[in-house]
């Protein structure tokens, strides 16, 4: 009997042993693996979840609605989207596209958000809304401005570097796209890819307003002066290479060469620096670095310096052609660093995220990565680009009682026409907008993209109250 | 008047907070589903039946295991509070088998006036249980893919595997308390292992051959591994050897690599065990649905009713572990395996402290049915073995499968009754 006793409890180990692996295998699934589970692909649980969740607006700075919600009869939510096209890029038209992917965690108060007690307190969560630093208004007139174009407008503001607008074109309509499976063809098959946001996604050779950038590059470096003169005969040749400009634009100082925009002058710039030199510049200015804001963006290039035509292709670069290939946002980037004495801000989109309960859970601040340039250098920049609108390629974009420093450009490109190029601040001396905008094969950068900065600059000059 | 003996003063209390348990989530199920709250009482009544039970079998002899009856009525409770929010109807029906199965376990209980005599019953119980598996192979209704149900139309359905374990425990028990010298000690060198003679092992090796081919026939693999554990326990027990065991598992190993081979359904539960992801919407959906609610759970669950069975096939019975899983997190899916855990080392201690040869391997073959049971329907649904289809103790939505369980306890309590001597002092 002893003997059997003993045997059972030998027997009873084996179960209870696996009970103990049960409990440290369930542990594994539940505690290490469960992330990765949760965000399987096969996984519809957390998307049945997320279905029921009230999601967060998006609001514009004044409060207006640009994504909603309505609860449909299956008890999921329909979004909405009452700004329609004027702000399709930055709501995207589902979950997985513009802010409603890039804000998803904050408008399903989900992840970071999500409180992990929630559901024992309130029961089924709501989302946090989102207020944008972006001005309806000023989306919906540059949405008009560039329609039945292709092309992108950014405007930021220059004290803080908030987002006040962000247009591309050809737009959509959110509600329309998915209104059919047909029209969802017809969106996904459009040749001028409606879906594409060209602010943060366009790759544009810059032109002419990165002459705007060669110009600080050498100022700061000192080489040159504002007063330097250049002869421009209308060709400069390099390594076997000519650079024209369209008339030979005589004797000129650098001042008077970005207000005419003079190639030759610019790509002679290409002598006072070293590619290094140049480069470093454009890693200050983050003008290769996306965006850091909750939407997709990429990179952008200035070329690679190291093969044997490095000369050529510097001069190239240097008056805004060669490789160089950089987003419209990275333009307006580079624009604001200018126009804020030479600090460079890192722009933002989102202003607040303000829970159900109205507590405001997070809110942006002004982001100062560094100084590209020194402030000296910026106000003397920014002094030249006045005389561009004064009284050189820039004189559309004038504004009566304000000084407007700007660029213009026509980039050339293998697809047809330039495209039409243009940056701006204003006011000058204490400047409280960045406009820039970049239409594609639409010609010279004072015929189409200036006007439309102009616009929208006076729009946002007086809702800021610096237009009388 | 005399005072309730410490013991039974501390399984009441135990049985209260149960019912406790069932109070407070019946009222939440109640007021989640806007019922009126008084509808509670139906969670209640789970334990209810239990404690009336526990009552009624002290009339009989109160000298008895006092943790079982607690165990049972909290793994009944928390299976029959997720059954409700599943399929309210179903949760009906439990709860009548749960009643049902507290009636039989006191019936069984008064009927057994010794438990040794059972051991008389032991050829009887053999044939029964190759009656009732004959009659399934013959008459039986297939219920997803598997071959387990007798019915006599309209009227009644069962699964007679359930019942069939507890009569090979009987015969098992009987047999091999019979044979243990002989098992034991009239051996013979087969191929360096000291085997027992033929002629004593061969009623076991059919058995179980026997019991074997027609579970793998009937396509109920769960129950052939349940039914070849007991069998090598049992011979364990009888004769002490580990080289039975060791035989044994060979022997399994084998017929596992002949069985992925030779049958279809086999490789699929092997397959999906290995990597679900190869077929997810197909045939790895059901192990990765199990899964995924498992990591919705998380740490702390996403709390209680708050759904989990959509999506999860055979969430009321089989899987129901996964839903809890879900809903009570790591810390209830452990708490969970750890009331069985507890159950099952109740089991076994009523078999080690018997003073009765029979008794002692009744109660252990019921304990490792029990364990082996929990660990491979567990065990599969969080992928830790191939899963197979077989209830989870108590807990599963099943008739047969909780009065049958409600029977293995009333023997376990009938064992605890008349073959553990019982300290005087733990009476008053």
């Amino acid at each position: 009997m002893r003997q059997l006793s003993r045997n059972i409890k030998r027997v009873a180990m084996v179960p209870l042993v696996g009970f103990a692996l049960l409990c440290v295998y369930i542990a594994y699934w539940q505690v290490l693996r469960a992330p990765a589970l949760r965000a399987d692909e096969h996984n519809t649980r957390a998307q049945e979840r997320l279905e029921k969740i009230r999601p967060g607006r998006i609001l514009d700075a004044d409060g207006e609605v640009l994504l909603d919600a309505r609860q449909a009869a299956d008890g999921s939510w329909e979004r909405l989207y009452p700004a329609s096209e004027a702000v399709a890029h930055l709501t995207g038209y589902n979950d997985s596209s513009g802010l409603q992917k890039g804000l998803r965690d904050a408008l399903l108060n989900v992840g970071r958000y999500e409180h992990p007690l929630a559901e024992f307190i309130e029961g089924p969560t709501r989302g946090n809304d989102v207020t944008l630093t972006i001005d309806l208004d000023a989306q919906r007139l540059a949405t008009r401005l560039l329609r039945r174009q292709r092309g992108a407008l950014v405007a930021l503001d220059a004290k803080t570097g908030a987002v006040l607008t962000m247009v591309s074109a050809p737009t959509y309509d959110p509600a329309d796209v998915l209104a059919s499976d047909f029209n969802y063809q017809l969106f996904q098959q459009n040749p001028n890819l409606p879906e594409l946001n060209r602010a943060l996604l366009g790759l544009y050779p810059p032109g002419s307003v990165l002459k705007i950038f060669t110009a600080a590059v050498c100022l700061d470096l000192d080489r040159v002066s504002p007063d330097t003169s250049f002869d421009c005969d209308g060709r400069y040749e390099i390594d076997g290479a000519e650079i024209t400009c369209p008339r030979a634009h005589g004797s000129v100082t650098l001042e008077e060469a970005l207000a005419v925009s003079c190639n030759t002058t610019f790509a002679r710039l290409g002598r006072y620096m070293v590619p290094e030199e140049f480069l470093d510049y454009g890693r200050r200015f983050l003008l290769t670095e996306p965006a850091q804001l909750p939407l997709p963006s990429r990179s952008g290039r200035l070329g690679e310096f190291t093969g044997e035509d490095s000369d050529v292709l510097l001069a190239e670069t240097a008056f805004g052609q060669g490789r160089a290939h950089l987003t419209p946002f990275a333009i307006a980037r580079m624009t604001l660093a200018i126009a804020s004495g030479g600090r460079v801000l890192e722009p933002y989109l989102v202003d607040e995220i303000i829970a159900p309960d109205g507590r405001v859970i997070a809110k942006s601040r002004t982001h100062e990565v560094g100084r590209a340039i020194s402030a000296e250098t910026a106000a003397t920049v920014a002094g030249m680009m006045v005389r561009v609108v004064e009284d050189g390629t820039g004189k559309v974009a004038q504004i009566r009682g304000v000084d407007v420093a700007g660029k213009t450009g026509s980039a050339e490109n293998p697809q047809g026409e330039a495209h039409s190029w243009f940056t701006a601040f204003a006011p000058a001396q204490s400047p409280q907008v960045v406009v820039t905008a970049v239409v594609e094969n639409a010609g010279h950068g004072s015929e189409v993209a200036a006007p439309v900065v102009r616009e929208v600059m006076v729009h946002l000059l007086e809702r800021a109250g610096a237009l009388y | 008047m005399r005072s309730i003996p410490h013991s039974r003063r501390s399984e009441l209390i135990l049985l209260l907070f149960a019912a406790l348990v069932a109070a407070l989530g019946g009222a939440l199920i109640c007021l989640g589903i806007g019922l009126e709250l008084w509808r509670l009482t139906r969670a209640i009544a789970v334990v209810g039946a239990v404690i009336v039970a526990a009552l009624m079998l002290d009339i009989a002899d109160p000298r008895r295991d006092r943790w079982l009856l607690p165990i049972v009525a909290m793994i009944s409770v928390l299976g029959f509070l997720l059954l409700w929010q599943l399929d309210s109807g179903a949760a009906a029906r439990q709860l009548v088998w749960i009643v049902s199965g507290a009636g039989v376990m006191i019936a069984v209980y008064y009927l057994i006036e010794d438990v040794r005599d059972l051991s008389r019953l032991k050829y009887t119980s053999g044939l029964l249980a190759l009656a009732l598996v004959g009659l399934t192979l013959a008459f039986g209704v297939e219920k997803g893919g598997a071959r387990l149900w007798l019915a006599v139309p309209g009227l009644i359905s069962f699964q007679p595997t359930e019942l069939v374990k507890i009569f090979m425990c009987i015969f098992l028990a009987g047999y091999v308390s019979d044979r243990a010298e002989l098992l034991r000690d009239d051996t013979r060198p087969v191929a360096g292992f000291q085997m027992p003679r033929l002629r004593y092992i061969a009623p076991l090796v059919l058995m179980v051959v026997f019991s074997l081919a027609i579970f793998v026939g009937q396509r109920d693999l769960g129950a052939a591994v349940l039914f070849f554990g007991l069998f090598v326990a049992m011979t364990y027990l009888g004769t002490g050897r580990k080289s039975y065991a060791l035989i044994a598992v060979v022997l399994f190993a084998i017929g596992a690599v002949g069985a992925y081979y030779g049958f279809t359904h086999v490789q699929t539960r092997v397959d999906m065990w290995l990597n679900p992801w190869l077929e997810p919407t197909d045939r790895g959906y059901q192990i990765l649905q199990a899964l995924f609610a498992l990591a919705e759970g998380g740490l702390v669950g996403t709390g209680f009713a708050t759904g989990g069975g959509a999506g999860i096939p055979a969430a009321t019975t089989d899987l129901i572990f996964a839903v809890a899983a879900q809903q009570f997190g790591l810390i209830g899916a452990v708490g969970i395996v750890l009331l069985f855990a507890l159950a099952a080392y109740r089991s076994f201690a009523i078999a080690w402290q018997s003073t009765d040869s029979f008794g002692a391997l009744l109660a252990a073959g019921l304990a490792v049915v029990f364990s082996l049971q929990t660990l491979v329907i567990i065990g599969g649904v969080t992928k830790l073995i191939p899963l197979t289809g077989i209830t989870l103790p108590f807990m599963s939505y099943g008739g047969t499968s909780v009065v049958v369980n409600f029977i293995a306890v009333a023997l376990l309590l009938a064992v605890s009754r008349d073959c553990v001597p019982h300290d005087p002092r733990a009476e008053h």
